[in-house]
Parts: C-alpha cells; sequence; structure tokens
C-alpha cells in the first residue's frame, strides 16, 4: 500500500514540477479564468439583473471551459516526446498513474477554481464571506469529479486523430450533474441560505467525484492499453 | 470462415423474420392508434403520438443498456463480436432516440405549449444521444480499429454509469423550476384500450430494433470478413 | 454522424425500379395513414361528442402525422442504409473471390 502511494506520489510530484517549471498550463488556465471575468462582466446589464443571481452559474462555465483548456492538455507534453511510453511501462499499475495525473490536474484545477472565485467577487462584488468554507468545499468536490473525468478522457481524446477538439462532445453531456449541483449548492451558498438546503447536493457532489475517479481508475487501463 | 457465412445467413434470415413481423406489427399499431384507441380528454388527438413515442423511448433505452453491457463485456473477454453487437445496438438506440427526441417536442408543443422543456426523461435522452454521438465519433477518429474500439467501450461504460447522477440531477434540477402547464405523460390508471396500444407499441418497436440489429450485426461480421480478406491478400 | 449517414445515402442513391416503387409504397401508406387519421379521429369525434373537447384548429393532426411520419421515415432510414451498406459489403465480397 505505501508502495503504491509512493508510486503515486512520484509520478504526481513529477507532474506538479514539471508544471511549476513550465507554467503552460497554469497560465492559460489563470489567464482564461480572469479574462472571462471580465467578459462576463460586461455581456451582463446589471440594471436588469442582479449580479448575485448569476455568479454561481458563471464562475462554474469559466471552471469547466478554464478547466478543459489545461486538463485537456494532461498527456500533450508527454506524448510529445514519447516521454509517456516510459511512465506506462514504468512498475508502476495503470491506476496509479491515472490517480496521480488526476492528482496534478485536482492541484493545477483547485488553483483555478480559487482563482475564478476570487475574480468573481472583485469584478461582480458577489459576497461570499458568509460561507466561504463551504463554496470551497463545493468547488473543490466539483473540480475533483471533473477532473477525473477530464483526465481519462483527455487521455482517450489524446489517442484519436481529433485530439483535442473531441473533447468537449465527450464530457459536456457527462458534467450536467455536476454543473446542476455544483451551480445549486454555490447558488444558495452565496444567497447566504442556511447549510441544510445543500447538504444533500454536496453529498451527490461528492459522490460524483467518488465516482469519477473510482470508474477512471478502472477504465484508464484499457484507454493506454499496448 | 465457413461457419461465418452459415452463421450471416442464418443471422439474416432471422432478421428478415423480425423485420417483417415487426412491420406488420407497425401496421397493426398504426391502424389501433388512428381508428381504435379512444381520445384522451383533456389533451385530445395529439396525446396519440404517445404510441409511437413512448416505445421508441423504451427501444432507445433497451438498445444504449445492451450496448453499455456488450461493451463492459468486451473490455473483459476481448472478443470482437460483443464489440460488434455494442457498436449495431448503440446505432439502433441513436435512431430510435431520434425518434423520442423529434416527436416529443411535437406533442409537448400541444400539452405543455411549448416545444422543449427539461422534463427529466427528455433530457436524459438528449444527454444519451450525445454520449453516444460521442462514442461513434471516438470509434472512427483513430487509426488503429482495436483502439477505437476500446476507446469507445469506455465511453459507453462511463455514460452508463453516469446515468443515475443525470437522472438525479435533473430531477432535482425540474424541481426548482415549475412548468407551464404541468400534464403527467401518463395518468394514474390508463384506459384499458390505451394501455393495449401502449403495449403493442412497445412490443412492435423491440421486434422491429431487433430485426435490423440483427441485419446489421450480419453486416459486421461480412465487414469483418472482407477486412480480413483484403489483409490477407495484400500480405 | 450516423444520422448525416442516413441523409447522405438516401439523397444520393441511383433510382431503381424497385426503390421507386418501395418509396411510392411508403409514400402512399402515409398518405393513407394520414387520412385514416383524419377520417378516425373524425369519426371518432362525432361518436362521443360529450367525452372530446372540440379541436380549435387542424394543428394537433399535424402534430400526429409529423411525429408518425418521423418514426416511419427513420427506421425506414435506418433499414435502407443496412441495406445499402449490406449490398456494399457483399459487393467487396464477390470482388475478392473472383
Amino acid at each position: 500500500m505505501s508502495r503504491y502511494m509512493a508510486q503515486v506520489g512520484a509520478i504526481m510530484w513529477k507532474d506538479l514540477v514539471l508544471e511549476l517549471r513550465s507554467r503552460e498550463r497554469l497560465t492559460s488556465m489563470g489567464a482564461f479564468a480572469v479574462l472571462a471575468g471580465v467578459l462576463f462582466s460586461f455581456s451582463i446589464d446589471t440594471a436588469s439583473v442582479r449580479t448575485q443571481d448569476v455568479a454561481a452559474g458563471l464562475v462554474w462555465m469559466t471552471l469547466v471551459f478554464g478547466g478543459l483548456l489545461g486538463v485537456g492538455r494532461t498527456f500533450y507534453l508527454e506524448a510529445e516526446d514519447g516521454a509517456f511510453q516510459g511512465v506506462l511501462t514504468s512498475p508502476a499499475p495503470k491506476d496509479a498513474v491515472f490517480l496521480a495525473k488526476t492528482g496534478a490536474n485536482f492541484v493545477l484545477l483547485f488553483a483555478v477554481s480559487l482563482l475564478v472565485l476570487a475574480v468573481f467577487a472583485l469584478f461582480f462584488g458577489v459576497s461570499v464571506g458568509a460561507n466561504l468554507g463551504w463554496i470551497i468545499l463545493v468547488l473543490g468536490l466539483g473540480s475533483l469529479g471533473f477532473v477525473a473525468l477530464g483526465t481519462l478522457f483527455a487521455a482517450i481524446a489524446s489517442g484519436t486523430s481529433m485530439g483535442e477538439t473531441l473533447l468537449p462532445v465527450l464530457v459536456f453531456p457527462l458534467l450536467v450533474p455536476m454543473v446542476v449541483y455544483g451551480v445549486g449548492t454555490t447558488d444558495r451558498l452565496i444567497a447566504g441560505r442556511p447549510l441544510a438546503e445543500v447538504e444533500g447536493n454536496i453529498r451527490m457532489l461528492g459522490a460524483f467525484a467518488l465516482a469519477a475517479v473510482a470508474a477512471g481508475a478502472v477504465l484508464f487501463r484499457f484507454v493506454v492499453e499496448d | 470462415m465457413k461457419t461465418d457465412n452459415v452463421s450471416v445467413a442464418g443471422l439474416r434470415r432471422g432478421g428478415m423474420v423480425l423485420t417483417l413481423i415487426g412491420l406488420a406489427g407497425l401496421l397493426l399499431l398504426f391502424w389501433l392508434s388512428f381508428f381504435w384507441v379512444s381520445t384522451e380528454i383533456r389533451q385530445g388527438i395529439v396525446q396519440r403520438i404517445f404510441y409511437v413515442h413512448v416505445p421508441a423511448a423504451w427501444t432507445a433505452f433497451l438498445a444504449f443498456g445492451i450496448s453499455a453491457l456488450c461493451s463492459a463485456v468486451y473490455l473483459w473477454l476481448r472478443d470482437d463480436r460483443l464489440d460488434r453487437a455494442a457498436a449495431c445496438a448503440a446505432e439502433g438506440g441513436l435512431v430510435f432516440a431520434t425518434i423520442m427526441l423529434t416527436t416529443g417536442p411535437l406533442w409537448g408543443k400541444i400539452a405543455w405549449g411549448t416545444y422543449w422543456t427539461w422534463e427529466p426523461r427528455l433530457t436524459l435522452t438528449l444527454l444519451l444521444w450525445f454520449i453516444y454521438l460521442g462514442y461513434f465519433m471516438v470509434r472512427h477518429s483513430t487509426e488503429d480499429p482495436e483502439k477505437g474500439k476500446r476507446f469507445a467501450a469506455v465511453v459507453a461504460i462511463v455514460g452508463a454509469l453516469d446515468i443515475p447522477f443525470i437522472h438525479l440531477s435533473v430531477l432535482w434540477f425540474r424541481s426548482l423550476h415549475p412548468q407551464p402547464v404541468v400534464v403527467k405523460p401518463e395518468g394514474p390508471t390508463l384506459p384499458g384500450d390505451m394501455l393495449t396500444t401502449l403495449m403493442t407499441g412497445l412490443a412492435v418497436f423491440t421486434v422491429i430494433f431487433f430485426g435490423l440489429f440483427l441485419f446489421r450485426y450480419a453486416l459486421e461480421g461480412l465487414r469483418a470478413e472482407a477486412d480480413l480478406r483484403a489483409r490477407q491478400s495484400t500480405a | 454522424m450516423v444520422f448525416l449517414h442516413f441523409v447522405r445515402s438516401l439523397l444520393f442513391r441511383p433510382l431503381t425500379p424497385l426503390r421507386i416503387v418501395g418509396c411510392g409504397v411508403a409514400l402512399s401508406a402515409l398518405f393513407v395513414c394520414a387520412s385514416a387519421a383524419l377520417a378516425g379521429a373524425g369519426a371518432q369525434e362525432m361518436g362521443n361528442l360529450p367525452q372530446v373537447p372540440a379541436t380549435p384548429s387542424l394543428r394537433p393532426y399535424w402534430h400526429v402525422f409529423a411525429a408518425y411520419a418521423i418514426a416511419i421515415a427513420l427506421i425506414g432510414g435506418w433499414a435502407f442504409s443496412i441495406a445499402r451498406r449490406l449490398r456494399d459489403v457483399e459487393d467487396r465480397l464477390t470482388q475478392q473471390g473472383e
């Protein structure tokens, strides 16, 4: 077990160090988040719509589109110089590779989701203070589910001739539960509703994330076979 | 090779029988639903769309279920026939889901006053339609066909696993948005003749699906054989 | 993708006598069903007037016809597309056999 964890940790650490050095995906996702926030604030007529009412939906949409931008390129760098074959032929089992990739992506996306939250709190004047801890938990659970599905399908998409353009078609229909529960919960938390109202939703988000990670870990070996 | 030919001929004979029964049943269904069954009081004539809409939905879900099941077993046993069955069922599911998705709004426009609502079952079918669109896109965009089969199987399995989540979330989402006019598709008790017509519809669509499925499956078998021969002659 | 394939295969196939007859049969079946539905619904409305509220327009009828036509067209389209692909593969196999 500890050996397994060490393998997961090693691959995850490698990915994070690679990302910290190149800052390729983090920069593009972060810039996307900020610029999407700017564009969204111009796309909303504040005279007719209260920004608090739409902020939750926009936060999640920014997270989904921006996340896809980064998660879609999970295997790009390694595939380009053939390093991924090396990772696969290492003694680490395939599900450890998946968990490590998902973990590294999760760290990136969670950081971006906090940035998105900050951007919207700043640009839209949304007050998130009251339920900040819970909002962060919801964003974390959502990011985890998204990243698990995104990593699995990024591996599939990178193996096809269509590449990343295929990713939205594959992932968006599957993400509906996450968006529904995520937006519904965040919306209520921003509005300062009592926690009892969103408890069930948070549990569903957790279940979705857990199922996505488990399914990815089981199915990943069939994607990267041979 | 020889046994393959025999089985293909048998499949086609079976497919022909089922399809002919299904087509005869379709005529019966049309007769029943146009002449025989009584008109529903609240919705009037338009309720008759129900007799193709619901069977199409049922058949689509059956087909997608078969596809997901065959995909899962394919990843386990790696028998090419399972992958073919999964792909053929998925294609049929796409056809019947399209029927469901186009007839639903035609009915909804009269019954609900709007073409599209986020009715849970309609939404689920729409998302399944897109998931299986992705299934075929993945299948046809890999250079190595074996890879495409595995990828497509993974898509089908993840899609099937996501169904409970989609269903629950869409139900919850809808509880937030009351519909303009709420008319339940089926009343608490369906009068006898309507039930008979509906059951006929379910049986007929299922039989037609399996008939065409057998043809489609035979086609995949022949195609695999032709590919094999082509590879042998070039080698 | 598949749907596009259907549409394309329906549009760009050469006409053979069998196909013309097939289209004719399908179209006339559609026509018969449509008129039958009109007649049947009318008869029914006369038969049990108190039950069925008067229909303000013909619109629901058109929706019913459209729904049944879509069902026939899609199932038929799938059948035709399978038949066409079967013939193509068989041609390929006979060519390979020679």
